[in-house]
């Protein structure tokens, strides 16, 4: 690593002041898993400054608030996978969370960083797409909130700028019943990046017919979205396999639609359509699981 | 460039360090504290054969700034031995002959060492899980699992 110097910051306001001079020349480190594997790389741009900001406490934490999950950007996966406030209104997200590097990149790595690294592989990003999650933004300028699905422009661009701080992300929880999973597919089982990954969320009514549907697939598409032309599909339908392998099929399609065919379509089609079956499939089995404790 | 000075305990000896941003914690408890324990792999997170434990937490070092440790507590693998005895898991790996060329066995015993110290009857999936960062070519991976399985036994 080239050399740059270091500020510890304690306070959302010192790092923004800090930002708002030094602009590029200035980059955050939280878990730092991904900026010094990119400080580390040969033709690296080597910031004059790293601004830690693992020091400010206003930053830390996963809370809840008039019915939303209030999840600091210094969450570790760890952390997020072991919350019960996560586990209880957005299952899948800890799933995600459960499932990113090994222990040792989980006990540091953030979602903040996760999120504001955008790369196509990043794992808690399906789910908070799916979630509806809304972030802030703090800079000496502004604070701006807006939906996660509008902060991505593509792969390792958002909207935010060079001085921007993300100081929170807000999670509607999901609504009560509604059962939710991920499922990745990597090279192999830990410290894969994902190939492909699906988010899901189910909901159903007494009779069995679904109400509502979520699906985010990851890495899939040029930037992440819920594909509503599968969800539609499912609303008013029972659970059936047929039913899940067209959902599954739809979004391979709108996924073709996008990217066009090139060498790794002929993997990607079928498996895409596979991982959506399976997600939703998974969330019928956590449906069924809280009718039988029910009964 | 700026050097830092951090106030830190590493393997239960306080220390005040001088330290430069750039320099990662595996670099300095290699070159500069002489802790040739925690081993230098891929540098990149993939390996582990850099963990260490900060504040109890498994980590790789490679991928933690020196200035970081400030304020923190460390622990290598030269801390688990107290008094001159080896620590249990140390002992475990032993017996169990989980160390072959050895250059992933630190590493994989502070992997094991957050575990058990989270959960002293872990499950063969747990230990799994918990070594699943710590690359090992030579043993297949059996005598370790069975060694973490054994030392709280
Ligand atoms: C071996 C290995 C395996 C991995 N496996 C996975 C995986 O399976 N799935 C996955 O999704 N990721 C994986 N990653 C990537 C990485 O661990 C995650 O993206 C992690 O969440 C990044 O968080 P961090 O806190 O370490 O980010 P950092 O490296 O500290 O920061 C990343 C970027 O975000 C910026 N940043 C961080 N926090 C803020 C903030 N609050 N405001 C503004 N900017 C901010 C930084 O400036 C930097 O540009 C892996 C990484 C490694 C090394
Ligand atoms: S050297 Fe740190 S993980 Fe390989
Ligand atoms: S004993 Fe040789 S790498 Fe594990």
């Amino acid at each position: 690593m080239k050399q740059f110097e270091y500020i510890n910051a304690k306070s959302i306001q010192e790092a923004a002041e800090i930002l708002s001079v030094l602009k590029n020349e200035a980059r955050i480190i939280a878990g730092g898993t991904d900026l010094l594997i990119e400080l580390r790389r040969p033709n690296a741009k080597t910031p004059q400054t790293v601004v830690d900001i693992t020091s400010v406490k206003e930053l830390k934490g996963i809370s809840e608030s008039n019915g939303s999950i209030i999840l600091k950007p210094l969450a570790t996966h760890t952390e997020i996978h072991k919350s019960d406030l996560v586990k209880k209104f957005a299952g899948f997200l800890g799933e995600a969370a459960s499932v990113i590097g090994a222990p040792q990149i989980r006990n540091r790595g953030t979602v903040g960083g996760n999120v504001m690294n955008a790369a196509t592989c990043a794992d808690t990003v399906p789910a908070l797409i799916a979630l509806g999650a809304k972030v802030t933004l703090h800079s000496v300028t502004a604070t701006r909130t807006m939906p996660i699905v509008d902060f991505f422009i593509k792969p390792y661009k958002t909207k935010a700028n060079a001085d921007d701080i993300l100081t929170e992300i807000k999670i509607p929880k999901l609504p009560s019943g509604a059962k939710s999973a991920f499922i990745k597919l990597g090279r192999r089982n830990a410290l894969s990046i994902s190939r492909l990954s699906v988010a899901a969320v189910l909901v159903q009514d007494k009779s069995g017919i679904i109400t509502e549907a979520r699906i985010v697939p990851g890495a899939a598409l040029p930037t992440w979205m819920r594909v509503t032309e599968a969800e539609r599909m499912l609303i008013g339908e029972k659970p059936t396999e047929k039913l899940f392998e067209a959902a599954g099929k739809k979004v391979s399609e709108v996924m073709i639609s996008f990217t066009g065919r090139r060498w790794s379509t002929e993997y990607k089609e079928p498996v895409i359509g596979v991982l959506v079956r399976r997600a939703l499939e998974k969330c019928i089995i956590l449906l069924n699981e809280v009718r039988k404790n029910e009964c | 460039m700026k050097k830092f000075i951090i106030k830190t305990v590493i393997n239960n000896r306080k220390y005040e360090l001088s330290v430069s941003p750039n320099q990662t914690l595996l670099d300095l408890l290699r070159e500069e504290l002489g802790l040739t324990g925690t081993k230098r792999g891929c540098e990149v997170g993939e390996c582990g054969a850099c963990t260490v434990l900060i504040n109890g937490e498994a980590v790789n070092s490679c991928l933690v700034l020196a200035p970081q440790i400030d304020g923190k507590e460390v622990l290598t693998v030269e801390g688990l031995a107290e008094d001159g005895e080896l620590h249990p898991l140390q002992k475990s790996f032993m017996k169990h002959d989980a160390v072959h060329c050895g250059y992933c066995t630190p590493g994989m015993i502070m992997s094991a060492k957050q575990l058990v110290e989270e959960n002293p009857q872990p499950t063969e999936e747990e230990i799994r899980t918990a070594i699943s960062g710590n690359l090992c070519r030579c043993t297949g991976y059996v005598q370790i699992v069975d060694a973490i399985s054994e030392v709280q036994k």
